[in-house]
């Protein structure tokens, strides 16, 4: 009685001005200092604040920058090719595996091979691309869920692996020119009151360029704006004359594409090829895509994520130096919980209180009433619409 | 003949109108009783009160064999012997008919509250031997039984227990979905359940079903009951006379269709589904409604035409582009422009603005130079904002946020926008209110004016009255009549949409 109740009459006083829409929008303190919007730069802020004032050797954690900053261009890049098919509600899961596809390829090759170090790299890029082109297949042909379907390529991805190489760990496999390639370096800076100098490769930049790309496509093009469409409503987007599964096909092969870009940096950076690479950086990867999505607007985006993957990992290496021994039990639990707490905080933001109505199935003649709640915040976005597969599908 | 049910002075008021008013109602002991009425004249709004879906206006008062029920409380009508049968049937299809039926009625548990499975598939074979149904396989999913299989287990599962506590079986639209033949076996279980003793509450559109079926006949028309009568007592021709009532007149065309033109919109021999063969055509500047009672196929005339659903034959020209077979870009690329009639779930994508809303059937309009202009987005949002008189907060608000009408009318904007040379709206005023749908007439009227072809598919009678210049009428699925000028009336729509019941069916 009383739920529904409390329902007609509201939606009748609202309904009499004609304009029965509600925005209650919680203006607080939170939203006045854009801690809903900018929580990570603030935590951000506040890492180099504390870490910074209060770590007892002060040059160890300037040092840290440089090495935060270019390692985690392979988060970055992992977690971009996350967002990308999660834009037009597709999951890749694969991208880990893809990652050290081409990571595995492109050492294998330079080891065994009299070819430049660079054909690796191509032929790398090519496999994940393919490996993309084939998710992209059985997610829009065979209908396969695409949660399923790049759970089950990462298997599949990991077993191709196997069969290129039996396991141990290739080192020292590339020639100096192709290091230099990734590795020279591009700008250095002098950190002030230390003489700590922090040097970025090119590399670091390849990636920043591939993020500015993303953005630019997802932010500035039509083909951007119909990715989102078809995340939010598939079937309205595509009566709208998108092209839906185009778009879910595309962005798996991008996706694949830039988590094989991510093996590439990862080779360039280390050098190294080792069976643990690749799969176990999938949970930071999507967690820092859900975290980014609460960041600057209100839902997944570039630099978001980009902001999410550096808080972690500086907030991470801060909490490591302080408690070296810890840090094993410590990193998972700041990941975890950073992530909770930062959809939490997002979630509380303005609740758009909606009365949708929808024919009834019969003769509809008069309009059920639903009260809906929806939170057009970032997390929720991700978290209600998209996070939770369809298994049906 | 004792009541079992009496309601009086039930109303109920929606934002914008009146579903019910001061409604009353008589029902006898073991009788079937209809509850016939046009779209809109109350009937599914009583049911849902009944069943507590709805809460009534204050002041009704109802009684159930003598005692008194409380309208709106659905737990209370079933603990007093109210059942439903809802025409979606409600049941899980991927289930089979005794996980269906158990889930109603309750699971038969054994120690430790494990499902005692033998008792449940014994429970739902006799239900529906009970019903005549003994055929049912009980183990597959119900997605694969026939129609009046499937009717035959929300039956069985509305019926569990019935017994012991008997009052009155509520059937809504229980043939809408149903072939024929499933119908007439429908009607022995029917039949079977009166035998019993069983008060039924039968909703139908089907006057042919009503005669065949029904002790007694109440007539809705614009939230009153006009009259109960015992069905002997009348003929069809008199039931839709007093279902019609009144007549509506045409509101002043601006458009007009040019005749000498080329159709813009050519559709031949297209079959499917409930479809078995439509051929249409829209002149530049005409509007044509389409009208049919449910199930007659005119449901699936928009998504056919547009691409939303496949067709299995046939074929749509616009204005000389033949269009490929379920492709909604090809047909926007022709020139069609369509808004569905689900809005919530085939129109609006709800955390997107509204300018993004407004502007995805187009969005490369706004892109110049490598660059998608936001500003020029929002002031052309803005511009449409202003002309459609929507209600909205901003062009940055998620769609979502806004109301039924409002959203229908930025549905309409995303396709006025494409300036197209041919218009289907399907459904495009259902669940919204008095003065939106009045905009919304306007905007059909403006879009013919403007050299369009429209083409409107409504249950609404009065409103394809008031929109069209013609309107053609389907039963069985296929156009059996045409209505232009003055012939125009919502009577004669009516008219034709049920006179012809018989001749198809059978």
């Amino acid at each position: 009685m009383t739920m529904t109740d409390t329902t007609a009459s509201d939606d009748a006083t609202a309904g009499q001005g004609d304009g029965d829409e509600e925005v209650s929008a919680t203006s607080s303190w939170v939203n006045r200092i854009g801690l809903d919007k900018y929580s990570g730069l603030y935590l951000l802020g506040a890492f180099f604040i504390f870490f910074g004032l209060t770590e007892d050797n002060f040059l160890i954690w300037n040092g840290s920058i440089e090495f935060v900053l270019t390692q985690e261009v392979i988060v970055v890049l992992l977690a971009l090719s996350f967002l990308v098919p999660l834009t037009t509600g597709t999951f890749d899961l694969s991208i880990g595996a893809s990652m050290a596809l081409s990571l595995v390829i492109v050492n294998k090759m330079a080891l065994e091979t009299d070819l430049p170090d660079g054909v690796g790299a191509i032929v790398g890029m090519l496999a994940c691309l393919a490996i993309g082109a084939i998710n992209g297949f059985i997610v829009v042909r065979l209908r396969v869920n695409s949660f399923i379907a790049t759970l089950g390529m990462s298997q599949v991805i990991a077993a191709l692996i196997r069969r290129i190489h039996d396991g141990g760990n290739i080192t020292n496999a590339f020639g100096d020119s192709y290091i230099d390639f990734g590795k020279g370096s591009l700008f250095s800076f002098t950190w002030p009151w230390s003489e700590t100098v922090i040097e970025l490769p090119y590399y670091f930049f390849f990636g920043l360029i591939v993020a500015a790309g993303i953005w630019y496509v997802l932010e500035h093009t039509p083909t951007g704006r119909k990715m989102f469409a078809t995340g939010g409503n598939p079937e309205a987007a595509r009566l709208s004359g998108v092209k839906t599964d185009r778009l879910a096909w595309g962005s798996l092969i991008a996706s694949a594409g830039i988590a094989g870009f991510a093996g590439l940096i990862y080779s360039w950076k280390f050098a190294t090829y080792t069976s643990s690479v690749g799969p176990p950086l999938l949970f930071t990867a999507v967690g820092a895509v859900f975290f980014g999505a609460s960041q600057l607007k209100g839902r997944p985006n570039v630099w978001g994520t980009v902001i999410a993957v550096y808080v972690l990992a500086f907030g991470i290496k801060g909490i490591g130096l302080r408690y070296p021994r810890e840090i094993d039990w410590i990193q998972p639990m700041f990941e975890g919980l950073v992530l909770i707490i930062a959809v939490a905080v997002a979630s509380r933001q303005a609740v758009v209180k909606v009365n949708r109505r929808k024919p009834t199935s019969t003769d509809d003649e008069t309009s059920r009433e639903i009260e809906h709640e929806v939170q057009p915040s970032p997390a929720t976005t991700v978290t209600d619409k998209r996070s939770i597969p369809d298994l049906t599908d | 003949m004792s009541n079992l049910l009496v309601v009086r002075d039930l109303t109920k008021s929606f934002p914008g109108q009146v579903a019910l008013d001061r409604f009353d109602i008589e029902i006898g002991e073991g009788r079937t009783h209809a509850l016939v009425g046009q779209n809109g004249s109350g009937k599914s709004t009583f049911i849902k009160i009944l069943a507590g879906f709805h809460q009534p206006d204050p002041g009704s008062t109802a009684t159930l064999a003598g005692k008194t029920l409380h309208l709106g409380d659905g737990d209370e009508a079933e603990a007093a012997g109210v059942r439903f049968v809802h025409q979606d049937l409600g049941l899980v299809d991927a289930l089979n008919a005794v996980e269906n039926i158990s889930m109603g009625a309750g699971y038969t548990t054994g120690r430790f509250g494990r499902i005692d499975w033998k008792a449940d598939r014994r429970r739902a074979a006799e239900g529906l031997e009970a019903l005549g149904f003994g055929d049912v396989n009980i183990d597959v999913p119900v997605a694969m039984l026939a129609p009046s299989q499937k009717t035959a287990v929300a039956l069985t599962r509305a019926l569990f227990e019935w017994e012991q506590n008997a009052h009155l079986l509520v059937l809504d639209e229980p043939t809408a979905s149903l072939p024929g033949a499933d119908v007439e076996r429908l009607f022995s279980a029917i039949r079977l359940l009166k035998e019993r003793g069983v008060a039924i509450l039968y909703v139908s559109h089907h006057l042919d079903e009503v005669f065949e079926i029904a002790d007694d006949v109440s007539v809705l028309r614009d939230g009153r009951r006009v009259t109960t009568m015992p069905t002997e007592s009348l003929d069809h021709t008199r039931l839709i006379e007093l279902m019609i009532g009144h007549k509506l007149e045409r509101i002043e065309h601006h458009s007009s269709a040019q005749l000498d033109e080329a159709a813009a919109l050519s559709v031949e021999s297209i079959r499917g589904g409930t479809i078995t063969n439509l051929d249409l055509t829209v002149r530049p500047g005409e509007v044509v409604g389409v009208a049919g009672i449910t199930g007659s196929g005119r449901e699936l005339v928009a998504p056919f035409i547009t691409g939303q659903t496949p067709s299995d034959d046939g074929s749509v020209v616009v204005c000389g582009t033949p269009l490929p077979n379920y492709d909604p870009n090809a047909a926007i690329q022709a020139g069609l422009a369509f808004v569905p009639a689900d809005r919530a779930s085939q129109g609006i994508i709800p955390l997107e603005s509204v300018s993004n809303n407004l502007t995805l059937a187009d969005v490369e309009r706004n892109w110049r130079g490598g660059r998608l202009r936001h500003a020029e987005e929002r002031a052309e949002t803005g511009v449409w904002i202003d002309r459609l008189q929507i209600k909205t907060a901003g062009t940055e608000i998620p769609i979502g946020a806004l109301s039924g009408g409002n959203q229908q009318k930025v549905l309409f904007g995303r396709s006025l926008r494409l300036v197209p040379r041919v218009l289907v709206l399907d459904e495009p005023t259902s669940g919204i209110d008095v003065k939106a749908k009045e905009q919304i007439l306007q905007l059909i009227d403006e879009a013919a004016s403007s050299g369009a072809a429209v083409l409107v598919v409504s249950t609404d009678t009065d409103e394809l009255v008031q929109a069209a210049h013609r309107i053609v009428i389907m039963v069985g699925g296929t156009v059996v009549a045409e209505l232009s000028g003055d012939e125009m009336t919502t009577e004669n729509v009516e008219h034709a949409q049920l006179q012809s019941t018989k001749a198809t069916s059978a």
